[in-house]
């Protein structure tokens, strides 16, 4: 019973301190408290890989260019210009006048050679694909001339983080020391800056004043925080009392409350972003079960799944229905496919496909067997354990398999062990997603024979499709290579390799009483932050800044209050009990 | 053996039983745990095995979080599975893990404990020292380190809980060793030329078995609870449908925000029950095998 009366009294204490520490902070500097689910892991900007790490690098790195918060078009951002001298091939931009990084260094067009060029010699991860064939070259300290030694339909676009050079060219001399570089030196060049990372925490970050989108002006606002919830419960809870303005990852099964409170509001971004589910297109060295190497295997499996029914159960028909893979931000690149050919729930074609091909139960045990009578259907899904809905997934898979007559043993991985799965193609399926970037082409990139090994998790090639992805990257007229990306996707859809689940919109909720000006990017559909790239933070404005004081003042003496009154019962007790000790 | 061995074996058990019989708490003990014994064997006639397949639960028609006055009788969860179901064949899972467990324990226990106490000298010492080294490090991190390291399935979640759990019986067995290794009966054995093996076949194993048997039946508990533990914390065997993986469940999904106490409230108690029944036996057998512990009271 003592652990109990503690436990109360430490949570009167912490309750009444929470405000205490808030209204302190409150008089000094206007935060916004942002919780999330995903750690931030790396915060390398040339090596991370979660989304919570590029939100944060949005917000402290500025870019050559910018995208439009609406449709992601390709605006001024560190560049008030640019010239195209020829398309796709060479362009010379023009910096804004007086840019400094948040040191006060001048920040100049040598900075951004040095970037382009040194990622492009040392090979930094998330800048290779960008800058791999582009030649910088500056021409005098605000003009700088980017050359392309092949056709490149994104330029004009050079949306890479841009580090500063003057702290980062001692400290990366080649790949290793510069994507292990831990990157906490806190200058940058966006809206705000670094000033604190405690891993699997928080991160802490201080306006910029030498920021050029302030247009000379006072930041609305002094920080933000982000806070790390090992459970999304909690952030949720946290939202709906005001110790969080927003929340970025929240459960489907918690929309429904959310959007009852009166003081926030719910948001499902589209940005692209789906799940699917692989099936091992065997070109690694670790073969899938010989059944899955026959197309009507793969095509009877697709059928199979009820997308439909996790939709409706597991996203509270939040997410929407996806036939081929998205590749992009932008719906515009998913091409229509006919209906004839789409993966409709239907058991009962997925059996008939099996039974025509010749894959039979043979020996009565509720799994068919390979067409010779040997071998039973017996497939490894893989479960990823740090996902979500990966576990129900999971139990859903062995239900879908049962019902066309394929049995299904369950895998469990982390996600680390998974990744290493995949590459050595020891398993049969599974299931994980993808966030793409607004160009299509590194997700189409990642079904070549080239990334077999590093990125193509569904260990499937062809060399049509190879082909195709090697013109779509040199072809600069849009609608030519609108049509090439369609034809690419339509071809892997056919192969029926990667199932598709849906679209997974990235669920978020902001509170309406303590900030304004949130910006959905793109317009309508998209997420308000932890999108391509973040317009929110540097629009949003505090609302009525000192409201609220007294209510502190009372929940404060209302703490004290409860906290003397509980050691007063504890200390009645204490006497009570020891005098009927004594009388004993 | 000698059938006079065997007849003062007999009487023995039959007065561990009477003593036992007379003991409150360990007949409510026994009872609870017979009854779960009960479930778990006839989980087959208490509930239909499709009832925790989702694709099926959906195609009855079974509500979604329907609370058990619309779907009697313990409800279903976010997948519309029946509660029920789960909390019957989970029965299976949790005992299962937790005696299988428990025998790993005991047998790598009693060995170490025995060896220890009755060749003593050097390899006393060895032997203790790697049991201190697993009594210090702190259990719970180093189960979890160990399950992520082999992979999620029964077996290696058995394994884990065997390997972390068995310093304390080896103390406790290697205690009673040294102190049955100095009495007569020991030297008299010896100077009749019995062997070491038989020593401790004969002479030792009878009078430490007792002793074994109630710290195993205070294991099983110890042992139910890391599995489930290890199944909260996502690391679990993902195919097994322990009372653990429906907590786990029940907590990821949400449960707990949507008052759905139907689907976390069985498989809590069911442990709560199963944890307190052997708890109380294993102390009734306790006080039987060491009788100053009763006499203390």
């Amino acid at each position: 019973m003592r652990r109990l009366v503690v436990s109360l009294i430490a949570a009167v204490v912490a309750v009444s301190l929470v405000p205490i520490a808030s209204a302190q902070e409150e008089e000094d500097e206007i935060t916004l408290r942002v919780g999330l689910t995903q750690d931030w892991e790396v915060l390398n900007p040339t090596s991370g890989y979660t989304v919570a790490a590029y939100e944060v690098w949005n917000l402290h790195y500025a870019t050559l260019t910018d995208k439009a918060a609406d449709d992601f078009a390709t605006v001024p951002g560190l560049a008030e210009s640019w010239e195209e001298v020829e398309p796709g091939i060479e362009y010379v931009y023009t910096l804004r006048e007086g840019l400094t990084w948040s040191d006060g260094e001048p920040l100049t067009a040598e900075d951004v050679a040095w970037n382009i060029n040194t990622g492009r010699d040392q090979g930094w991860d998330n800048m290779v694909s960008t800058v791999g064939n582009i030649e910088a070259t500056v021409i005098d300290e605000r003009t700088v001339q980017l050359v392309s030694s092949v056709p490149d339909p994104k330029l004009p676009t050079m949306d890479v983080y841009l580090v500063p050079q003057h702290i980062w060219e001692p400290v990366a001399t080649d790949y290793d020391t510069a994507t292990q570089y831990a990157a906490d030196d806190g200058v940058g060049s966006g809206p705000f800056v670094i000033t604190e990372f405690t891993p699997g925490q928080s991160v802490v970050m201080a306006a910029n004043p030498n920021y050029w989108g302030w247009e000379g002006e006072e930041p609305p606002y002094d920080q933000v925080i982000f806070r790390l919830f090992e459970n999304p419960d909690a952030m949720v809870a946290a939202l709906q009392q005001g110790e969080l303005d927003a929340a970025q990852g929240f459960p489907a099964s918690s929309w429904d409350a959310l959007e009852a409170d009166a003081d926030i509001e719910v948001v499902a971004g589209q940005q692209g972003g789906f799940d699917e589910i692989a099936i091992n297109g065997g070109a690694a060295e670790g073969q899938p079960h010989p059944a899955l190497l026959d197309l009507e295997v793969r095509r009877a499996i697709s059928h199979a799944i009820d997308r439909p029914a996790v939709i409706e159960d597991l996203w509270f028909g939040l997410a929407s229905p996806l036939e081929t893979i998205s590749p992009s931000a932008d719906p515009k690149w998913i091409p229509e496919i006919p209906e004839e050919n789409q993966f409709t729930y239907d058991p009962e074609r997925a059996n008939q496909i099996l039974d025509e091909a010749g894959y039979m139960d043979t020996d009565g045990d509720g799994i068919r067997e390979m067409p010779d009578g040997t071998n039973p259907i017996v497939i490894r899904h893989a479960v990823n354990t740090d996902g979500d809905l990966a576990g129900s997934i999971g139990d859903l898979m062995v239900g879908w398999m049962g019902e066309i007559g394929i049995g299904v043993e369950l895998e469990a991985y982390d996600q680390d062990a998974l990744f290493g799965v995949i590459v050595d193609g020891t398993y049969d399926t599974f299931y994980w997603g993808w966030v793409p970037f607004v160009d299509p082409d590194p997700m189409l990139s990642y079904f070549t024979e080239a990334e077999i090994g590093n990125y193509n998790d569904a260990n499937w090639f062809d060399p049509e499709y190879d082909a195709l992805y090697t013109e779509q990257n040199q072809e600069v007229d849009p609608d030519r290579r609108l049509e090439i990306v369609h034809e690419m996707l339509t071809m892997f859809h056919a192969a029926a390799v990667y199932i598709p689940m849906y679209i997974a919109p990235d669920l978020q909720a902001y509170r309406t009483d303590t900030f304004e000006g949130w910006v959905k990017q793109p317009a309508d559909i998209g997420p308000v932050m932890f999108s391509n790239s973040s317009p929110s933070y540097a629009q949003l404005t505090p609302i009525g800044a000192d409201a609220g004081g007294s209510d502190i003042n009372w929940l404060l003496w209302g703490g004290i209050a409860a906290v003397v009154v509980i050691l007063a019962g504890v200390f009645v007790a204490r006497r009570s009990k020891s005098t009927s000790d004594e009388r004993e | 053996m000698t059938s006079i061995a065997m007849q003062r074996r007999r009487a023995t058990v039959s007065r561990v039983w009477a003593q036992f019989r007379s003991s409150r708490q360990g007949m409510i003990g026994l009872a609870v745990l017979l009854v779960f014994v009960a479930v778990a064997l006839a989980a087959p006639l208490l509930a239909d095995v499709r009832e925790l397949n989702p694709v099926y639960a959906r195609a009855q028609g079974n509500p979604q979080w329907g609370p058990p006055s619309v779907f009697p009788p313990l409800g279903t969860d976010y997948i519309r599975r029946s509660v029920w179901a789960q909390f019957v064949w989970g029965s299976r899972v949790s005992l299962f893990v937790g005696l299988a467990a428990t025998v790993l324990t005991i047998l790598i226990g009693s060995v170490v404990g025995i060896v220890a106490g009755f060749v003593g000298g050097k390899v006393d010492a060895v032997l203790m020292r790697v049991t201190e080294w697993f009594l210090v490090i702190p259990f719970l991190p180093l189960a979890i380190v160990l399950a992520s390291v082999l992979g999620r399935n029964v077996w290696n979640i058995i394994f884990v809980i065997g390997i972390t759990s068995w310093p304390s019986t080896a103390r406790l067995v290697r205690a009673q060793v040294l102190t049955v290794k100095q009495r007569l009966f020991v030297d008299r054995a010896r100077s009749l030329g019995a062997g070491g093996g038989h020593i401790v076949a004969h002479h030792i194993l009878p009078n430490v078995s007792g002793l074994i048997l109630a710290n195993a039946t205070l294991a099983v508990p110890i042992s139910i609870l890391t599995e489930t533990t290890l199944s909260f914390l996502g690391l679990g065997d993902p195919t097994a449908a322990s009372w653990g993986k429906t907590l786990e469940e029940a907590f990821v999904n949400g449960a707990m925000a949507r008052n759905a106490w139907w689907y976390f409230l069985p498989a809590g108690l069911g442990i709560l029950a199963v944890v307190l029944a052997f708890t109380l036996i294993g102390r009734t057998l306790e006080e039987i095998a060491n009788p100053r512990l009763s006499r203390s009271r």
